[in-house]
């Protein structure tokens, strides 16, 4: 662009930009940037690849039918992921359908002004610790606290209250797709919040004073001015966190059961892609048991690649319509 | 630079042998103490299997005690890690619950390039949650252990289990199943057992480190088998023994190959063990013993190193403390609940030492004991 401009211009000109041109430090500068930028891609792709080639073995001998297949047997070399991809895609929407009305409440209070404004900042600084505590810690508490908890007072009552329902039914041993649920909800509320509050912050003033001059109250403002403005940037933030939730690994292992079923009750026992990795590779031997360890990694990297990208997008595309709206 | 290093520790390595040589050859055979030279100076990694870590663990600190010289590394990583990375020749030695397969050997550099060492012996136990019910008390046959874990007996009331339990109150409630979910050498030993036992497991589940359960809740680690067990009211699973008996589970009785119900113990897994006298690196399964006193559910595990040094000095030195590991050593081994080797074993792990040689000169040199 810039030297297409130089060629038409007169003669000082040209010798001016071309003094720029071979500026050292923009030289070096420019380059380095496109250097970093070149190398995010490449890792990028490295890391794909690295993943597809140890999972050839699987993909070659088990094809689509890995993606179907409900049988894990490494004695028998049969390997199909559907139980765990469906224990996966399970556990993450019960922790994000727990963790979205909480959140988003907690993101209302904190971002509004005035009033009971002494508990918003412990409050928002106790988010950020939960955020903080890492993930093993939050197993061993599920697993030694949670799940008799869940076993003795939860599933019993919502089995007695619910039980109509299919997901309610069946014995419950305290471990299982709820219990893993409600994990991911404790670990995926604080980006919930924050996000969500960041994004409810984001809202032009100048639309909540307008809703409130017009008569409105506070809640009216809030549900039909800041929630809708809010809607994408609140998607964008439910989804950054499901991606958190699909690839939490250790605390779900610690009570999910790690039994491969495919039930509609949410008691059942389950497995997660990341907690058959995490259980199994380090006495996977041979290519095709190891490839199909590989294979679950790619298929776990694409789900969480795309809905990232999706999360991404959606928040670049509230961030970019605020002005307009306004 | 890299080859005058090279040839230094080449000659320092050749001037320790002499004195290790030299310090065996004025200590004649007088008694097992005085059978193990001097080590060299050396810092040795070892990296596998998680089942005997607390004994390995115990064993070379107590070494590091004794010859400050030689410093041990031990990566409690896991059976498959701790032989691909002997295979990748980043260990020193490789610790495993099953010795290495065939393929696993090709990929090592052949058949005969390895030498691998029985360390310890196991057990397991089966280990319960049962109001009321102590250890011991309950009694289980291969057939219905067999049946729990194929979930063909889901009740404890089941008149199978009854049969061979009058007396003990067993309540009208499912069974709760666990078992290990990651891969594990103890899963090896008991699928073993149960393929050796019964038919119906030897066709449908059949035995590895990791299977198909037919039934029951996957826990990690022998720890969390074992508070999960506690954890859930009506539970039964398989755990190593030592884990039961640190942390006072009740444990069944099971019957062995004689019709004996035997309660696991160490003494059960060398009167199994001492029953196989020709267990070798190929035929190494020790389930299902015979002998009226042998704990059914017993396995060794395994240590190997090439055998072929490259490095003598650390050849040297790992030669000696795996010499000492299966003599002085098995003392370790029951403070934490693992078994001594039966004598038999002892000897083959030192006739398998004495293979292993650098530059062609055998590294052990030490009269087996009589």
């Amino acid at each position: 662009m810039s030297r297409a401009t130089a060629e038409v211009i007169p003669a000082p000109p040209v010798a001016k930009s071309h003094r720029r041109r071979f500026n050292a430090g923009d030289q070096v500068f420019t380059g380095l940037a496109y250097a970093a930028a070149l190398l995010m891609i490449v890792i990028a792709v490295i890391f794909v690849i690295a993943l597809v080639i140890p999972a050839l073995p699987a993909i070659t001998s088990f094809g689509v039918g890995f993606l179907t297949g409900r049988v894990w047997d490494p004695v028998h070399l049969r390997f199909g992921a559907l139980p765990a991809i469906y224990g996966t895609l399970v556990t993450s929407a019960i922790g994000i359908l727990l963790a979205f009305p909480i959140g988003l409440g907690a993101a209302l209070f904190l971002a509004e002004e005035g009033g009971l404004s002494a508990i918003r900042g412990p409050l928002s600084f106790a988010i950020e610790l939960l955020a903080a505590i890492p993930s093993v810690v939050i197993g061993l508490w599920a697993f030694f606290i949670l799940t008799p908890i869940m076993r003795s007072i939860v599933d019993p009552f919502l089995n007695h209250t619910l039980g109509f329902l299919p997901f309610f039914r069946g014995g419950a041993s305290g471990y299982g797709y709820l219990t893993a649920g409600v994990v991911l909800a404790i670990m995926v509320l604080p980006i919930m919040t924050a996000l969500s509050r960041d994004v409810i912050r984001a809202v032009p003033r100048a639309l909540r004073e307008a809703s409130l001059a017009l008569g409105a109250t506070n809640a009216e403002s809030i549900w039909s001015v800041v929630l809708p403005f809010a809607r994408v940037g609140i998607t964008g933030a439910v989804l950054l966190s499901l991606g958190r939730a699909l690839g939490e690994t250790i605390a779900v292992t610690m009570v999910i059961g790690n039994s491969p079923n495919i039930s509609a009750s949410l008691f059942s026992l389950g497995y997660t892609l990341p907690s058959v990795i995490a259980n199994e590779f380090t006495e996977a031997v041979g290519k095709v048991y190891q490839g199909a360890l590989f294979e679950l990694a790619l298929i776990l990297a694409l789900i969480t690649i795309v809905v990232n990208v999706l999360a991404r997008l959606l928040i670049w595309r509230f961030k970019g319509s605020e002005p307009s709206v306004a | 630079m890299k080859r005058i290093l090279v040839g230094l520790s080449a000659s320092a390595a050749l001037l320790l042998a002499a004195c290790g040589g030299s310090s065996t050859a004025t200590n004649p055979s007088t008694g097992a103490a005085n059978t193990i030279p001097t080590p060299p100076a050396a810092s040795l990694t070892g990296a596998g299997a998680t089942f005997p870590a607390p004994f390995y663990t115990a064993a070379f600190y107590a070494y590091n005690q004794k010859y400050s010289q030689v410093t041990v590394n031990y990566q409690a990583v896991g059976s498959g890690a701790g032989i691909q990375q002997l295979t990748a020749k980043t260990v020193d030695f490789g610790a495993s619950d099953v010795p290495m397969s065939a393929s696993e050997l090709t990929a090592a550099g052949g058949s005969d390039a390895v030498v691998q060492i029985a360390s310890t012996l196991g057990t397991e136990g089966l280990a319960y949650n049962l109001q009321g019910v102590s250890t011991g008390q309950l009694k289980l046959t291969p057939d219905t252990i067999a049946g729990i874990f194929l979930g063909s007996i889901k009740k404890w009331n089941d008149p199978a289990l009854a049969a061979d339990n009058s007396g003990v109150s067993l309540p009208n409630a499912p069974i709760s199943v666990v078992h290990r979910s990651d891969g594990s050498g103890t899963t090896y030993i008991f699928t073993d057992y149960l393929s050796s036992v019964n038919a119906d497991w030897k066709s449908k589940v059949a035995k590895g480190k990791s299977v198909n359960w037919p039934v029951g809740q996957g826990a990690k680690g022998n720890e969390a088998v074992a508070t999960t067990i506690k954890n859930t009211p009506n539970s039964i699973g398989y755990v190593e023994l030592a884990y039961i008996l640190q942390t006072n589970m009740t444990q069944a009785s099971l019957k062995n190959h004689d019709g004996n119900f035997v309660v696991p113990s160490p003494e059960g897994a060398t009167a199994a063990a001492s029953q196989f006298l020709a267990v070798n690196p190929s035929q190494f399964s020790i389930v299902d013993a015979p002998g009226k006193d042998s704990a059914p559910i017993s396995g060794y595990s395994w240590l190997m190193l090439y055998k072929e040094q490259t490095d003598k000095t650390k050849g040297t030195a790992a030669v000696d403390l795996l010499d000492w590991m299966v003599q002085d050593g098995q003392q370790y081994a029951t403070t934490v609940h693992y078994a001594k080797l039966p004598a038999t074993m002892v000897r083959n792990d030192i006739n398998s030492l004495k293979t292993v040689t650098s530059g062609g000169s055998t590294l052990l040199n030490v009269p087996s004991p009589s």
